[in-house]
């Protein structure tokens, strides 16, 4: 089955990768600033014993290599180790965050994607230069906006000026849950740009394919441009769109990060955040670690998609599938 | 090199016509002339600017004073003049763009091009390094990075550069890969050139402009991410950039929303500008590219 080879070794790539995330945010720890004991116990002196004390509890007294090790090994089975700040295991911070991060990472995809792919769509129909001139002018402006700015923007017209929506938070104090109205200003800013981005591609792709002979024999056929655009440009200038959209997943979980500062949302970005004002090295980088961890799942979603949905690689593997039987 | 081979990126390389060189076709535009214009302002008016005005430190006036004839930016919460602050805060900006950006482009040339020239080892450690930073998302590693060694300008720089030169790599090197393998480049090997002096004279000068696009392009983008992660409390605390004025103007955005205007509105006519003449370079460099026919 040459298929399995073929996502075995996507797989195996992205173990590889992971892995060498963790070296490397390991010894950037370790050549760190700061004293994680003094963090602990705040602003007050520290005793030699307590020190000591304290560094056999954490394992800190231990050579580099063997903490490197114990690291690793805690890692696969599954323990992050245990945040400075407050004992609570690191795994446990994280994923009760994960999911107020997605909450608004997977709306703001879904946004920016549709939108994208969408507008994209139509504004390859132009056939006005100075209304082409426009639209990618206009794409690149938004794209330039700042996310965080424009999220102080929005928050300024529509939570303070205006007051339709709230500024803070995923919920009004008395009530638990995430409500809709705390999502749409954080959603929208994180969408808007990636939103521009996608509609860029999207465009020049359907140009492209709107310049194919089969488009040609389309129109040759008698359809009208509108059921050209959707029947036959349609899916064939998505391809592209495949990769960008399982690209722009990883920034826009980075983006989440500003996002959720500004609108504290509590979430990943958030605990990123505050764990690196407390100088809690752990929660920062078992973050990184798991940041990294969904893009690639992601990474290889997209690419496993990637091969779905075109028929030129789907036959290719078959045919590598057949030729070894 | 006649059009009759047929080959794309022959015909590209054709159409560069001696006489019609790249800056006259760039700036026939006037969109180029436009963005270069308002770029060249903002550069000179931070860093001269500020000479004109009161000490971005001092704090005379009243605080939190809207936009007036006095203090065009309005004041701050500790009575500063906000346009002095903005137009000096610019100046961290500014060079931390200019800087990666050139970082970048001495990295990315060096190993993009000998690695798409020469192929083997490097360039198969190049494409790995490359596939690496697509896949973590730079932001994150420059703030984790930056959290962890403590945040100067000097380290932002170089966290910012270490993060973001293989994407000018790649393209280097696509450049490089593709020029190699070009009837002149034949020629000059048949001549009997070492491999050096052609990589030097005839394939970096010819993967110039691209590379130029890019690197426009990481001016934009560097900037941007400083920004963002002095709007975090990650940049130097005694010099203002403008994601730091922005960091500061959060706690005052339903008093004073001026405060999170202006320095908001600087990086983002900053990164406009490198980014729609990174685009007009772009078309200059290949009109007939994604445009409507």
């Amino acid at each position: 089955m040459n298929w399995l080879w073929y996502y075995g070794r996507m797989v195996l790539s992205a173990l590889i990768l992971i892995f060498v995330v963790i070296t490397v945010m390991f010894f950037l720890l370790e050549i760190a600033p700061g004293d994680p004991i003094q963090s602990l116990v705040g602003q007050v002196p520290v005793s030699d014993a307590f020190r000591e004390q304290m560094n056999a509890a954490y394992g800190l007294d231990r050579p580099l290599v063997e903490r490197y090790f114990t690291y690793l090994y805690n890692i696969v089975t599954g323990n992050l180790g245990f945040s400075y700040s407050n004992q609570q295991p690191v795994l446990e911070l994280i994923l009760g965050r994960l999911g107020n991060t997605l909450w608004l990472t997977i709306p703001s995809l879904i946004l920016s994607s549709l939108g994208g792919i969408l507008l994209g769509a139509i504004a390859a129909r132009t056939r006005s230069k100075a209304l082409d001139g426009t639209i990618s002018s206009l794409s690149i402006a938004t794209f330039s906006i700042p996310n965080f700015w424009l999220a102080l923007l929005l928050i300024i017209v529509f939570a303070v000026t205006l007051g339709w929506l709230p500024a803070q938070g995923m919920n009004s104090f008395t009530s638990s849950g995430i409500s809709v109205r705390h999502m749409i200003l954080p959603v929208v800013s994180m969408a808007v740009a990636e939103l521009a981005f996608k509609m860029r591609v999207m465009r020049s792709s359907m140009i492209e394919v709107l310049g194919q002979d089969y488009i040609d024999t389309a129109r040759s056929k008698g359809l009208t441009n509108n059921q050209i655009l959707w029947r036959h440009g349609m899916l064939n200038s998505m391809l592209p769109m495949v990769s960008v959209i399982g690209y722009s997943a990883g920034f826009t979980i980075a983006g989440s990060v500003l996002i959720e500062k500004v609108f504290g949302w509590p979430g990943m970005g958030q605990l990123l955040f505050d764990s690196i004002q407390r100088s809690d090295n752990m929660v920062v980088m078992g973050i990184l670690l798991i940041i990294t961890i969904v893009v690639v799942i992601v990474n290889i979603i997209t690419d496993v998609v990637y091969g779905l949905v075109d028929p030129r690689i789907r036959a290719r593997m078959r045919r590598e599938a057949g030729g070894h039987k | 090199m006649s059009a009759t081979t047929g080959n794309l990126a022959q015909a590209k390389v054709k159409k560069h016509k001696r006489d019609d060189s790249l800056a006259r076709k760039f700036f026939r535009r006037p969109t180029s002339i436009i963005y270069t214009v308002l770029l060249v302002v903002i550069i000179l008016a931070c860093y001269i600017g500020p000479n004109f005005l009161v000490a971005p430190a001092s704090a005379q006036f009243d605080p939190l004073m809207g936009p007036s004839a006095q203090h065009i930016m309005g004041t701050d919460s500790l009575g500063r003049d906000m346009f002095s602050r903005v137009l000096t805060g610019g100046q961290t900006s500014l060079l931390v763009g200019a800087a990666v950006a050139v970082l970048c482009l001495t990295i990315a040339v060096i190993v993009g091009g000998l690695a798409g020239f020469y192929g083997g080892v490097v360039d198969t450690i190049l494409t790995k390094i490359t596939e690496f930073f697509q896949v973590i998302p730079a932001i994150i590693l420059a703030l984790v990075a930056a959290a962890i060694l403590g945040a100067n300008t000097t380290v932002i720089i170089l966290i910012l550069s270490f993060t973001m030169w293989p994407q000018v790599a790649r393209i280097v090197r696509a450049d490089a890969m593709r020029i190699s393998e070009l009837g002149y480049v034949e020629s000059d090997r048949a001549v009997g050139f070492g491999s050096l002096r052609i990589f030097w004279t005839d394939v970096l000068p010819n993967a110039f402009a691209p590379v130029l696009v890019a690197t426009t392009m990481t001016i934009g983008r560097a900037i941007l991410a400083e920004s963002a992660l002095a709007f975090l409390g990650l940049g130097d605390a005694n010099k203002p950039s403008w994601g730091g004025l922005l960091n500061s103007a959060q706690s005052h955005m339903q008093t004073a929303p001026w405060l999170t205007l202006f320095p908001g509105l600087m990086i983002f006519l900053v990164v406009l500008s490198t980014n729609m003449l990174g685009d007009q370079l772009n078309d200059s460099l290949n009109p007939t590219l994604s445009r409507v026919k």
